[in-house]
C-alpha cells in the first residue's frame, strides 16, 4: 500500500515539497528568486525526501483514504498545506505559532476593548442620566393619535363590529394608564393653568399631575364603551410627544385644531373636543424624564367626530396651535400636526 | 484593464440591482440606495476604463508621431508607361525600379542592378549594407543575392525588379504575423490585481455566508438575509481602488516618459519593475552605434583614445613625429565629409557623409587637429583609389602643403596585414627605419591584443613620391597604377569601435546589485560581443568563460568543467546545436551570458528559456524580425529612434533614446511603484472593515444604521481617493535598486500580513473609533447604547412616530431618520479622521514617519487637505440635501475620533519599530507587509 501511494504521487513531489522546504515565513520576505538556488533547491528536494516521508505519511495516510482518491495536484497541495499548518515536522511549532498568534491577537483586542470601554465610560461621566445633553433633534414635538393600527386610515363600517373591534381594544388598553383610580392613587392633583415646576436636586424623584380617563368624557370610553365607533362617531385621541424640559411658550397652552385636510370643509361638520378645552394645560409641563419623573402622564386631546360625511374618505389634519408651535415642517408630517383619513362606511 | 478587478465591480453592481429586486418584489416602496450603489459601480468600471484606454491612446499617439507616416509610392512599369502609384496597389509580377534611398514597395526579384546595396538591418539585423544582383546565389530566399525585401532600403545604386509577394505575404508581413499570433502573458501586475480579487472575493463571500447563518438563525426571513449576504458582499468592494491604480500607474507611466521610457500599456509599468532577466541588443542600446577609435599604435606603442560620448580628453602623447604624419594619413586618406550646414553643431553631433569607420576617423581628426576640410584643401588631391573588398586598401596622393616641398604625398589604409605587406620601413619616432623582424613582430602582437579586444584595427602607411620621379605635372592613372604601392612607410595602427554609452556601465551595475540579470544577444562578432561586455561590466572583471578557463590553464576547451566558468559567450551557431534542456542549463548556471552572431529569430528562443526558468524578461529590439520576441517577452521594450514601426507596436515600452541606462531608471520607477501600490491598497482596505462593522453590527446587534451606502460612497470615491493617489509619490524607504527582483509567487502585492494588518489591526481600531463617535452622538441625542441595541425593528418602522427614548423623550419618524443621518455623518468623519492617521502610517512600511520625513511627500498633504475639504463641505455645504444623508455636525464631533487616530499612529509606529528592532524576528515576518 505504502509503495502504491508513493509511486502514484511521485510526479506531484517535487512541487509539493518545494512548497513544504520554503519556510513558510519568508513568503513574505523580499528575498531573491535566484533561479540558481532554486534549481539547486529542485536538486535537493529530489534528493532528500524519503526520510521524513515515512513519518509524514503515517499522518497522511488517514486523511487521504478518507479523501479517497486525490483529484489532482491543487488537492494534494492542500491538504498537505493543511496539514504543515496544524504540525510543521521541520519546524515543529506550528500550532504552537498559531497558539501564539492567538494570544497576541487576545491581547490587542482585549487591550483595544479596554481602551474602548474606558472612553464610553468617560462619555457617560459626561453625560447626565436626567437630561439629554442636546434636544435639538427630538424638537419640534410630534404628535401622534391613538387608536394606533399601523395605519392612519381609519377604514371600517358601523354596522360590523369586526371592522371598529380592534380601534376599541386599542384604546381601551391605552388607557388603561389613564384609569382614574389608578390616576387618584399614583398622582397628585395639581393646580390648573400653571406650570408644574418641582425644583430640587436632578435625581430625586419627581412627581406627576394626574390626568384621568374621565376627562374624556365621552370619549372615555367609560359611558359609550365602544368609544363612539358603534354610531359612527369614532373618538380619536392625539398626544404630543414627549421632551425633556418642553414648556409651551408664554404660558400659553398649546391648542388642537382639527380640519378637513383636502376637499370640501364641510365634510367634517362637528367635532367635540374633550377637555373642553382642546389644548393640554400648562400643570402638565415640563417633563422631568423617566428615570425621575416616573409615573408621568402625557396629557391627552380626544377629538369626536360627531358628524362626518359617510361613505367617503375624508382627509383630516389635526394640527398643534400656540406660540412658538411648529407645525408646518415640509419633511416631517408628524411635526405639530397629523393627518389621517376617515373613511366611515354605513 | 486590471481586468479581474473590473469584473470585481461588475458582480458587486449586479448584486445590487438583484438585491434592489428582491427588496422591490417585496415592497414596491423600497429604498433605491441599491441601485444608485449599482449604477456608480457600473460608472466607476467604464469612467476608469475610458480613462485607461485614454492614457494609452496618448502613447500611442506620441508613437505614431515618431514614424513619419508617408504613405510609400513605388516606380512602377506598367503598360510601357513609368508611373508612380501607392505601393499598396502594386500586384504580383509588376515590375518596379528602385533607386538609393527608396523603401523597397514589396518582396521583389530583380531583373537588373547598377551597384544595388540594401540595408537588410530591419529583416536580418545585420547593419552592413549588402549588394544585390540578378544573380541566384542561394536556396534560402534570405540568404539569396537576387531578391529584395519589402520596407527594407535601398542604399545606393538602381535596380528593376518584379514583384513576387505583396502585403502579408512578404517576409515582413509573415514575422509581423508570427508577432501577432503569439500569446499575449498576463502581465505580473495583473497577476497580482488578479490574486487580490482572490483575496478580496474570499473574505467577501465568506463573511457574506457566515453573516447569512447568523441572520438566518437569528429568523431573520431568508429573503432580508439574502440582501444581507448581497450587502456584505458589496460592501467588501473596493470602489475606488481600480480607479486609483489606474491613476498611480498612469501617473508613473507620464513620470516613466519624462526619464524616457514611453510606456504603452499601463500594466506595464510595474513589469519593468519586477524584470529579473534583460536581454539587451548590443549596437545602439548598449553602444553608442557609431564607430569610434579607440587605441592608436605608433612608436611601438599602444596608445588609448577617449571613447566618450564628446572626446573631450585625447590624452595620448601627440608630440611624436610619427603622430604628425600618422595625423596626416588620416584626415586626407578619406573620403568622408561633414555636411554644409551644421557649424555650429559639436563635432560630434555633425552629421557626416560616409561609411561608419571613415567617419570614426574624421571625427576623431577634427577633434585633435582641428579643421580638417581646411587641411585637405591645403593638400590638394591628385588621385585616389577608394577602398574596396579586393584590395582591401584605400589609397590617395596630395601635393604637400609645404610650398618648399615639392613632393607628392601618397597616403593609404587599410587592413592592417595588407598594408605591412607593401611596407619596408616603418616610422619610429618620425623617424623612417628599416622593418626588420622585431619590428614586425611589434606589430603583429600589437595588431593581436587589438584585434582581441573586438576592435576593427586599420593599418596607415605613407610614401613621399620622389620629385624627380612625379613631377608637378606627373599623371596619375589609377587604372594602371602608375606609381609605387610598395616599399612605403609603415607609419601605425588605429583601432575602431562602437564603444559602449558612457552611463551603461553604471547602469549594468545598478541592474547586478538589483538582482537582474543582464544578456547581450547580438548579430556581432563574439570577440567584439564579448569585448563590449566586458567594458560595460556585463561579463564582469574577475569572471572568466571556459575560453578563459582553458587558455589560462593551458588545456583544451574540451576537458574545462564549463560550471567553472560564470560567463559564457554562446554564439548562434551553438545555439542553433542546443536542446531546449542544454538552453536552459545555460541560461540557469552562467550568471553572465553573451549570444553573439544570432540571427534575431533566435532571441525568441533565449527569451522562450528564460521564461522557463520562472523570469520576468525583459527584452529591447528594434527590428521587425524582433516583433515576435518583444511580443513573446514579459515585456517588450522597443527603440524609440532606431527600431521599427513593427517592432514599437509589438513592445509594452518604447526606449525614446535607445539608451539602455533608460531601462533601469525604468526598473527603478517599476519597483517603486509596486512598494506604493502596496501603500495604496493597504490604506484602501483598512477602511473596508469600518464600512463594513457597521452592517454586521446592524444586522447582529439590532443598532440603527450607523453608516449608510451613499456615505460610504462618498468616502470610497470621495475623501480617499486622492489621498490613495498621493501615495503614488511617496518615496521609496531604502535602495530599492539593492533588492532582487521580487518573486513572482512569494513577493505578492497584498499578502497575508497585509490583508491581516489591515482587516484586523488598523481596520478594527477604526471600527472601534469610529463607533465611538457614533454612540456618542446618539446618546448626547438620547439613545443611549443599552437602548440602541436591540431597537432597530422600531426605529425603522415609518408608521412608528412616538419612539421611546432613554430619557422618556418621543421621537418621530423622520426626526429619527435625522439622527440616523447625522449618525451616518458623524461614522463617516471619524472615518476619515482616522484615515488621515492611516494615510500617514501608510508612507512607510519600515522605517518610521520620522525617518522618511513627514513633510517630503507633498502630495500627501494635498490629500489630507482634501479629505479635509471634501467632508466640511460634504457636512456643511451639503448637509441641508437630504437625498446625500449628510447632515450639519456639531464641531465636537469632528474631534472625537482624534484619539484614535492619535492611537493607530503611535500602535503602527510601535509595529515599525519592533520590525526594525528584530528583523527577520516573529514580528517581522509576520507584520510586515
Amino acid at each position: 500500500m505504502r509503495q502504491q501511494l508513493r509511486s502514484r504521487r511521485a510526479p506531484t513531489f517535487p512541487h509539493g515539497y518545494r512548497y513544504r522546504l520554503d519556510d513558510q515565513d519568508e513568503v513574505n520576505q523580499n528575498y531573491l528568486a535566484d533561479e540558481e538556488e532554486e534549481a539547486e533547491e529542485e536538486a535537493r528536494v529530489m534528493r532528500v525526501p524519503n526520510l521524513e516521508e515515512e513519518e509524514k505519511e503515517e499522518e497522511q495516510k488517514e486523511e487521504e483514504e478518507g479523501q479517497g482518491q486525490p483529484t489532482g495536484n491543487t488537492w494534494w497541495q492542500k491538504l498537505q498545506l493543511m496539514n504543515e499548518y496544524l504540525w510543521d515536522p521541520e519546524q515543529r511549532m506550528s500550532l504552537a505559532r498559531t497558539g501564539l498568534i492567538l494570544v497576541i491577537y487576545f491581547f490587542f483586542y482585549a487591550s483595544l476593548a479596554a481602551v474602548i470601554t474606558v472612553c464610553m465610560y468617560t462619555l457617560f461621566l459626561t453625560i447626565s442620566a436626567y437630561m439629554p445633553t442636546f434636544t435639538e433633534r427630538v424638537k419640534p414635538a410630534g404628535v401622534m393619535i391613538r387608536p394606533f393600527a399601523h395605519s392612519l386610515n381609519f377604514n371600517f363600517n358601523v354596522s360590523e363590529p369586526d371592522t371598529w373591534q380592534h380601534y376599541v381594544i386599542s384604546l381601551n388598553g391605552f388607557l388603561q394608564g389613564y384609569n382614574d383610580s389608578l390616576q387618584e392613587e399614583m398622582n397628585v392633583d395639581c393646580p390648573p393653568g400653571q406650570y408644574f415646576i418641582q425644583d430640587g436636586n436632578e435625581d430625586e424623584d419627581k412627581k406627576a399631575c394626574q390626568f384621568k380617563r374621565s376627562f374624556l368624557k365621552n370619549c372615555s370610553g367609560l359611558e359609550d364603551p365602544t368609544f363612539g365607533y358603534s354610531t359612527g362617531q369614532p373618538c380619536i385621541l392625539l398626544k404630543m410627544n414627549r421632551i425633556v424640559g418642553f414648556r409651551p411658550e408664554l404660558g400659553d397652552p398649546v391648542k388642537v385644531s382639527c380640519k378637513v385636510q383636502r376637499g370640501d370643509e364641510n365634510d367634517i361638520r362637528s367635532i367635540h373636543y374633550y377637555p373642553e378645552s382642546a389644548s393640554f394645560d400648562l400643570r402638565y409641563y415640563p417633563y422631568y424624564g423617566k428615570l425621575t419623573h416616573v409615573n408621568y402622564t402625557s396629557p391627552l386631546v380626544a377629538m369626536h367626530f360627531t358628524d362626518v360625511v359617510k361613505n367617503q374618505a375624508v382627509p383630516v389634519q389635526c394640527q398643534l396651535k400656540g406660540k412658538g408651535i411648529i407645525n408646518d415642517v415640509i419633511n416631517d408630517h408628524f411635526v405639530g400636526r397629523v393627518i389621517f383619513t376617515l373613511n366611515i362606511e354605513t | 484593464m486590471v481586468g479581474g478587478f473590473s469584473i470585481l465591480l461588475w458582480v458587486g453592481a449586479i448584486l445590487c440591482w438583484i438585491a434592489y429586486g428582491i427588496e422591490y418584489s417585496n415592497d414596491p416602496s423600497s429604498s433605491l440606495d441599491n441601485v444608485y450603489l449599482g449604477a456608480v459601480l457600473a460608472l466607476v468600471v467604464v469612467l476608469t476604463g475610458i480613462f485607461a484606454y485614454y492614457q494609452e491612446a496618448k502613447s500611442t499617439n506620441i508613437m505614431a508621431s515618431f514614424s513619419k507616416m508617408i504613405p510609400q509610392q513605388a516606380l512602377v512599369i506598367r503598360d510601357a508607361e513609368k508611373k508612380t502609384i501607392p505601393s499598396e496597389q502594386l500586384v504580383v509580377g509588376d515590375i518596379v525600379e528602385i533607386k538609393g534611398g527608396d523603401q523597397i514597395p514589396a518582396d521583389i526579384r530583380l531583373l537588373s542592378s547598377q551597384g544595388c546595396k540594401v540595408d537588410n538591418s530591419s529583416l536580418t539585423g545585420e547593419s552592413e549594407p549588402q549588394s544585390r544582383s540578378c544573380d541566384f546565389t542561394h536556396d534560402n530566399p534570405l540568404e539569396t543575392k537576387n531578391i529584395g525585401f519589402y520596407s527594407t532600403t535601398c542604399l545606393e545604386g538602381t535596380a528593376t525588379g518584379m514583384v513576387i509577394n505583396t502585403g502579408d505575404r512578404t517576409v515582413i508581413g509573415q514575422i509581423a504575423s508570427l508577432a501577432s499570433g503569439v500569446g499575449n502573458e498576463k502581465t505580473p501586475i495583473a497577476i497580482e490585481i488578479e490574486h487580490f480579487v482572490h483575496i478580496v472575493a474570499g473574505v467577501a463571500v465568506s463573511l457574506g455566508i457566515i453573516f447569512f447563518i447568523i441572520a438566518v438563525s437569528m429568523k431573520y426571513p431568508v429573503l432580508y438575509s439574502i440582501i444581507f449576504l448581497i450587502g456584505i458582499i458589496v460592501a467588501n468592494v473596493p470602489e475606488g481602488l481600480l480607479a486609483t491604480v489606474t491613476v498611480t500607474l498612469s501617473l508613473t507611466a507620464k513620470r516613466m516618459a519624462k526619464k524616457n521610457c514611453l510606456v504603452k500599456n499601463l500594466e506595464a509599468v510595474e513589469t519593468l519593475g519586477s524584470t529579473s532577466i534583460i536581454c539587451s541588443d548590443k549596437t545602439g542600446t548598449l553602444t553608442q552605434n557609431r564607430m569610434t577609435v579607440a587605441h592608436l599604435w605608433f612608436d611601438n606603442q599602444i596608445f588609448m583614445a577617449d571613447t566618450s560620448e564628446d572626446h573631450s580628453n585625447q590624452i595620448f602623447d601627440q608630440s611624436s613625429g610619427t603622430w604628425a604624419s600618422l595625423s596626416k594619413i588620416l584626415t586626407l586618406c578619406n573620403r568622408a565629409e561633414f555636411k554644409p550646414g551644421q557649424e555650429s553643431l559639436p563635432i560630434m553631433k555633425k552629421t557626416v557623409v560616409g561609411d561608419a569607420s571613415e567617419t570614426a576617423l574624421l571625427k576623431f581628426s577634427e577633434v585633435i587637429l582641428g579643421n580638417v576640410m581646411e587641411i585637405r584643401k591645403r593638400n590638394r588631391k591628385v588621385a585616389e583609389i577608394p577602398f574596396n573588398s579586393t584590395n582591401k586598401f584605400q589609397l590617395s596622393i596630395h601635393e604637400t602643403d609645404d610650398p618648399n616641398d615639392r613632393r607628392f604625398l601618397m597616403v593609404m589604409k587599410g587592413a592592417p596585414e595588407r598594408i605591412l605587406e607593401k611596407c619596408s620601413t616603418i616610422m619610429i619616432n618620425g623617424q623612417e627605419q628599416p622593418l626588420d623582424e622585431s619590428t614586425a613582430k611589434a606589430f603583429h602582437t600589437a595588431y593581436m591584443e587589438l584585434g582581441g579586444l573586438g576592435e576593427r584595427v586599420l593599418g596607415f602607411c605613407h610614401l613621399y613620391l620622389p620629385a624627380d620621379e612625379f613631377p608637378e605635372t606627373y599623371s596619375f592613372d589609377i587604372d594602371t597604377m602608375n606609381f609605387p604601392t610598395s616599399s612605403l612607410c609603415f607609419v601605425g595602427l588605429l583601432s575602431m569601435i562602437d564603444p559602449p554609452r558612457s552611463t551603461v556601465p553604471d547602469a549594468v551595475t545598478k541592474c547586478r546589485s538589483a538582482g537582474i540579470k543582464v544578456i547581450m544577444v547580438t548579430g556581432d562578432h563574439p570577440i567584439t560581443a564579448k569585448a563590449i561586455a566586458r567594458s560595460v561590466g556585463i561579463i564582469s572583471a574577475n569572471s572568466e568563460t571556459v575560453e578563459d578557463i582553458a587558455k589560462r590553464l593551458n588545456i583544451a576547451v574540451e576537458q574545462v568543467n564549463k560550471w567553472d566558468a560564470k560567463a559564457a559567450v554562446v554564439t548562434g551557431m551553438e545555439l542553433k546545436d542546443m536542446s531546449p534542456e542544454q538552453l536552459d542549463e545555460l541560461l540557469a548556471n552562467h550568471s553572465e551570458i553573451v549570444f553573439a552572431r544570432t540571427s534575431p529569430q533566435q532571441k525568441l528562443i533565449i527569451v522562450e528559456g528564460c521564461q522557463r526558468l520562472g523570469a520576468v524578461v525583459a527584452v529591447t529590439g528594434d527590428g521587425v524580425n524582433d516583433s515576435p520576441a518583444l511580443k513573446k517577452a514579459d515585456i517588450g521594450i522597443a527603440m524609440g529612434i532606431a527600431g521599427s514601426d513593427a517592432a514599437k507596436n509589438a513592445a509594452d515600452m518604447v526606449l525614446l533614446d535607445d539608451n539602455f541606462a533608460s531601462i533601469v531608471t525604468g526598473v527603478e520607477e517599476g519597483r517603486l511603484i509596486f512598494d506604493n501600490l502596496k501603500k495604496t491598497i493597504a490604506y484602501t482596505l483598512t477602511k473596508n472593515i469600518a464600512e463594513l462593522c457597521p452592517f454586521l453590527i446592524y444586522i447582529i446587534v439590532g443598532l440603527p444604521l450607523p453608516i449608510g451606502t451613499i456615505t460610504i460612497l462618498f468616502i470610497d470615491l470621495g475623501t480617499d481617493i486622492i489621498p490613495s493617489v498621493a501615495l503614488a509619490y511617496e518615496k521609496a524607504e531604502s535602495d530599492i535598486m539593492n533588492r532582487k527582483p521580487r518573486h513572482k509567487k512569494k513577493d505578492r502585492l497584498v499578502n497575508k500580513p497585509l490583508a491581516l494588518y489591515s482587516y484586523l489591526h488598523i481596520g478594527l481600531m477604526q471600527s472601534l473609533g469610529a463607533f465611538v463617535v457614533y454612540f456618542t452622538v446618539y446618546t448626547q441625542a438620547g439613545f443611549r447604547p443599552s437602548t440602541l441595541i436591540g431597537l432597530r425593528l422600531e426605529w425603522e418602522k415609518d408608521d412608528v412616530n412616538d419612539l421611546e427614548d432613554s430619557y422618556g423623550q418621543e421621537w418621530t419618524r423622520y426626526q429619527r431618520q435625522y439622527l440616523e443621518w447625522t449618525g451616518y455623518t458623524a461614522f463617516f468623519v471619524a472615518i476619515m479622521v482616522q484615515q488621515i492617521a492611516d494615510l500617514i502610517i501608510r508612507k512607510t512600511r519600515r522605517n518610521s514617519i520620522f525617518q522618511q520625513g513627514l513633510f517630503r511627500n507633498k502630495v500627501i498633504w494635498v490629500g489630507i487637505a482634501s479629505q479635509i475639504i471634501i467632508a466640511l463641505i460634504l457636512s456643511y455645504g451639503l448637509g441641508s440635501i437630504t437625498a446625500l444623508n449628510f447632515t450639519m455636525l456639531r464641531a465636537q464631533y469632528w474631534f472625537v475620533a482624534v484619539p484614535y487616530a492619535i492611537l493607530i499612529w503611535v500602535y503602527d509606529e510601535m509595529r515599525k519599530l519592533f520590525i526594525r528592532l528584530y528583523p527577520g524576528g516573529w514580528w517581522d515576518k509576520n507584520m510586515y507587509y
